[in-house]
């Protein structure tokens, strides 16, 4: 079996992979892989033909394909070598692969690896929806493949449970294409999706959005026929009189993505529960020497451009591994969540730069701050008008205030 | 005097807005809070007098490496001619190759809006 | 008439596919009716697939013989099938002296059945075999295997028809009327004619005897759910694990099984159904079977259930009764030349060989078999999946077709060899769930997100397929509802 030697492997041709890919060459690192398992690069980006991307990174409103192939360009003009059509089947701690494609299956030998493997969807076997198993039942994303990328429609009457912006974004294009869309049903009492994507996705098209309302059985043995939907209480178990029958002949789910770790763990790399993606540092390195982790696959993000700003900090961190700079002291400062924080990354940091800390709360709130403190010291401050768990929030540490820190404490401040 | 809620779709921070308006002949805006750029509050007043929105969409290529080209409007159209643009767009069929930014229907449904390709489709023959 | 049969057998369950392999070894014509457009799409594909050992019956009994026997064939008709078995071996644990007691019963049994290598183990011996077992005293038996029942099930009718057997799937039979010595089958809106017919249709053999005027068996469907786990948690569970039986015990004696592909399954559960069709998975037993999954393998996380699914067993005793009633496996004297098999519930997996020999005797009673020299039981191809070689045997393979190479079920990592064997295989069965059966792709947990649009567009290029084109088990059951813009001459 063939085997050869990287520098740097990059796992993932998405907005992570890429950006990172780009951001390494940038920083001066010749020997760079990418692999990516799709013909194309741009991962996911490829079939979210709606516009909302790139507002940040390029002051623009883009599409998905449109702000992938703004990647894609610089990538290609670098030169940066890919593997296409390619799937890594294995990677171990010390960061040999396995990879397989039709031009073989060959071992790949990395000095560093970025995990940039982004997430998949939330399936009705993971929330274990009750009821029989007919045709007509999809997750959002899979349906946004055959409908924008295979020229498939899926069905003629559709609900979505579960309020993702994946969702949202398929109840208005489903609804230009002449499909009936009958409602949105939400577990959750507040909207999961992004607040203008309800605004314009399902108020602009008069479709309704129940919260605090939930699928509760599936009824036809062939094709989908209905689905049971019904109230819940704030324990969220059903209120049973508020039961009633949906007829429909398709149901969306667009209930929560899960970071795409199955290779991470296989290497060793340890998983914060909180974010189901790796446990890093303020380098974005794992528990495992030489792992980095970025993107979808390290914490499910909002907005891809955060995805990018990531992505790119951590090739340049490999980079600097790479380049031998000396590893930062085992002592790491703990980086913990507090009241009303979900979670928190990275979940260790060095004190000696500058850091970013990302961070989702776990309810809706108005004129809040968030606090970083060490021992009851104010280390940063960030007053936000509304602070919702769909969206994520960054706030800036100096790494003059945090270098003598023994733990940072993240809160929210009401 | 009446008071309005609306939240704000020009960027992914989704503002709340409470405006406070006249209803006569012509809408007058006498107070936006919630706001957090000029650009958000520009939008609200368009949104209180003519609504606009981009859309998205696909149209099927012959002879290319995808089967769909996806597209947009290049500028805001009004909501209420949303599906007077898409019937146009369901009509259409193109032919590989397609480039990023390529017109494929100018003006559609009489807007004052291009319908731009937003991928490369490669021809394959 | 066309379609003229010595043997037509109804049912392609595991037992209808083993009798009509077993009579594909002698001179004799064989046709198999199924309604459903697969074979293996009732309780044979939906059941723990165990091969048991044979102690749970009372000897002499049809259930106690067959098991034995059929437990014993299995090995080598797995060689030669190629289907993965693995003989792991079941404790029975007794967590008091009472429940001890019937650990001896059991083992006396067993033996009395000629269930091989039985010991009754102590904690020392329990702890070595399964860590954290508990219990005072444990029931051992090696003989208890693991298989994919479906995979089974197909690879018997794969072979029948590799020796000449016909299989009309999506054939249902409506009718049956016994015209001098032959029976006349409508099935399909196509006419048979056999001159020994074999009832073998599983919940609806009672159905099938009625159209021959036999009306003193019911089928009583009871319904066994279950929940899949993540293969995350392959290797916590070395050998099957079930508690000691015990009057006085509440609860619905839910277990965990593991799988050949490295699942393990919670379940199942046991309730009475009047729809022989109903599969459906409810919410009180998902609740139920999460909760004592948690209680049985406590590192079990809320992400580990990857999906749901229910069977139905053949049962002829009714919900007040309860408890088993023997086989059904006869001749009938005043129907000459049926042979009927009904209530065939467990062990039905396991006895199915065995089944197989007992019925083919009967049909020599009535027609001499003369065996064919022709025969071949090997099955060709490959034993598991590719994901299941080393990385040496995989950088082969590859090397000798590029389809290895594309994984297109990333979850499983099944190739596009595999999807496209699923799709060619050798009894035209073209539903979505009979390429998921044959394959194991979609079957992961991204249950199919990943690759069904995969799947879909080698079924658009290679095969020609349109939206309307695809199925997920039968006719009724599209995927789709055609293309997003339909075809239309250029602009």
């Amino acid at each position: 079996m063939q085997t050869i030697e990287r520098d740097l492997v990059i796992i993932g041709g998405g907005p992570a992979g890429l950006a990172a890919a780009v951001s390494a060459r940038k920083n001066g690192l010749d020997d760079i892989l990418l692999i990516e398992r799709d013909r194309i690069l741009g991962g996911i980006l490829n079939q979210c033909i709606h516009d909302g991307f790139g507002l940040h990174t390029f002051k623009q409103a883009l599409t998905g394909p449109e702000y992938a192939q703004r990647f894609i360009d610089e990538f290609n003009r670098l030169g940066i070598d890919a593997l296409l059509d390619t799937i890594v089947l294995s990677l171990d701690s010390n960061r040999t692969l396995t990879v397989s494609s039709k031009k073989g299956f060959i071992r790949i030998m990395a000095r560093a690896v970025i995990l940039a493997m982004g997430c998949r969807e939330r399936t009705a076997g993971a929330i274990s929806l009750p009821g029989t198993r007919p045709s007509g039942v999809y997750t959002a994303g899979a349906a946004q493949n055959f409908v924008n990328l295979q020229n498939i429609m899926i069905g003629k009457h559709v609900v979505i449970l579960g309020s993702g912006d994946i969702g949202l974004i398929m109840a208005r294009r489903m609804t230009l294409e002449g499909v009936k869309v009958e409602a949105v049903f939400e577990l959750l009492p507040t909207p999961s999706g992004l607040a203008r994507n309800v605004r314009q996705c399902l108020d602009d098209y008069g479709i309704p959005l129940f919260l605090s309302t939930s699928v509760f059985e599936l009824h036809g043995k062939d094709r989908l026929t209905g689905v049971t939907v019904a109230r819940v209480d704030d324990r969220f178990q059903m209120i049973p009189e508020t039961r009633r029958l949906v007829p429909c002949d398709t149901l969306l789910l667009s209930v929560g993505l899960i970071p795409e770790n199955e290779l991470s763990l296989s290497a060793g790399v340890r998983l914060e529960p909180a974010t189901s993606g790796a446990s890093v540092d303020d380098r974005f390195m794992t528990n495992v020497p030489g792992v980095f982790s970025c993107g979808n696959v390290l914490h499910v993000h909002d907005l891809v451009d955060h995805v990018s700003e990531e992505a790119g900090l951590v090739g340049r961190c490999a980079v600097r591994y790479l380049k031998g700079e000396p590893a930062p002291e085992e002592a790491f400062i703990p980086v913990v969540p507090k009241a009303d924080i979900r979670y928190v990354l990275p979940q260790t940091i060095s004190g000696k730069e500058d850091v970013t800390i990302s961070l989702r709360v776990t309810r809706p709130m108005r004129n809040a701050a968030v606090l970083v403190t060490d021992r009851d010291r104010k280390v940063a401050r960030k007053k936000l008008v509304r602070l919702h768990p769909a969206e994520m929030i960054r706030i800036k540490v100096k790494a003059k205030d945090i270098e003598t820190a023994e733990k940072l404490e993240v809160s929210v401040q009401c | 005097m009446l008071k309005k809620n609306l939240v704000c779709i020009v960027c992914p921070n989704g503002c709340d807005v409470e405006v406070l308006l006249e209803e006569g002949q012509k809408t007058e805006i006498l107070a936006i809070d919630g706001c957090t750029c000029d650009k958000g509050k520009e939008w609200v007043a368009q949104e209180l007098t003519r609504p606009m929105r981009t859309i998205a969409s696909g149209i099927p290529v012959e002879d290319g490496d995808f089967k769909l080209v996806s597209v947009r409007t290049d500028a805001p159209i009004p909501l209420g001619k949303i599906f007077e643009v898409m019937a146009v767009i369901k009509e259409k069929r193109v032919t590989a190759p397609v480039a990023i930014g390529d017109i494929l229907i100018p003006s559609p449904a009489g807007t004052d809006c291009n319908i731009i390709a937003t991928r490369n489709v490669a021809f394959t023959g | 008439m066309e379609n003229h049969y010595d043997v037509v057998v109804i049912g392609a369950g595991v037992v209808g596919n083993a009798i009509a392999r077993e009579l594909s070894k002698y001179a004799v014509s064989v046709a198999v009716l199924e309604k459903e457009l697969d074979v293996a799409m009732g309780t044979s594909s939906r059941n723990s697939g165990v091969i048991h050992s044979g102690i749970h019956y009372k000897p002499g009994t049809l259930r106690a013989r067959l098991n034995v026997q059929g437990n014993a064939l299995m090995a080598g008709l797995c060689q030669d099938l190629k289907v993965k078995i693995d003989y792991i071996g079941k404790l029975t644990v007794a967590q008091d002296e009472e429940e001890v007691k019937s650990l001896y019963t059991l083992k006396d049994q067993g033996e009395a059945n000629g269930v091989p290598g039985l010991e009754i183990l102590d904690p020392g011996a329990m702890e070595k075999i399964q860590p954290r077992v508990g219990g005072i005293k444990a029931l051992h038996s090696p003989s208890t295997g693991i298989i994919c029942p479906y995979s089974l099930t197909i690879a018997l009718a794969e072979n029948a028809r590799a020796n000449g057997c016909r299989f009309y799937l999506g054939h249902e039979v409506t009718s049956i009327q016994k015209t001098g010595d032959r029976f006349d089958i409508r099935a399909g809106n196509k006419s048979f004619s056999a001159k020994i017919l074999i009832n073998s249709a599983g919940l609806y053999s009672d159905h099938v005897a009625r159209m021959l005027g036999i009306d003193e068996y019911r089928i009583y469907p009871c319904r066994g759910e279950y929940l899949i786990l993540d293969k995350r948690l392959k290797g916590t569970l070395n050998v099957l694990v079930y508690p000691a039986p015990h009057h006085g015990k509440a609860g619905l004696g839910i277990h965990l099984t593991n799988t050949v592909s490295g699942n393990i399954l919670i379940g199942p559960s046991n309730e009475y159904q009047e729809d022989p069709e109903d599969y459906a998975c409810t919410a009180d037993i998902m609740a139920q079977l999460r909760r004592e999954g948690h209680v049985l393998l406590p590192e079990l996380k809320t992400t580990d259930f990857i999906r749901s699914f229910s069977g139905l067993r053949a049962k002829q005793t009714p919900p007040e009764i309860g408890g088993f009633k023997d086989f059904v496996i006869e001749s009938r004297e005043d129907v000459k030349g049926l042979i009927n098999l009904i209530g065939i519930e467990s062990p039905g997996l396991t006895s199915s060989p065995a089944i197989a020999l007992m019925v083919r005797d009967m049909v020599t009673s009535l027609l001499p078999l003369t065996p064919k020299k022709e025969f071949n039981g090997a099955r060709s191809g490959m034993t598991g999946h590719f994901y299941e070689l080393s990385d040496e045997e995989k950088a082969d393979l590859v090397a000798q077709d590029p389809d290895y190479g594309e994984v297109v079920c990333r979850c499983e990592q099944i190739t596009k060899k595999e999807v496209l064997d699923a799709i060619q295989n050798p009894l035209g069965a073209r539903t979505i769930n009979g390429i998921k059966y044959r394959s194991r792709a979609m079957m992961g947990r991204c249950q199919g997100g990943f690759c069904l649009p995969r799947i879909v567009q080698i079924l658009e290029k290679e095969f020609g397929y349109r939206p309307e084109d695809y199925y997920l088990k039968n006719l009724h059951s599209p995927l789709f509802s055609g293309n997003m813009r339909p075809d239309k001459t250029r602009v």
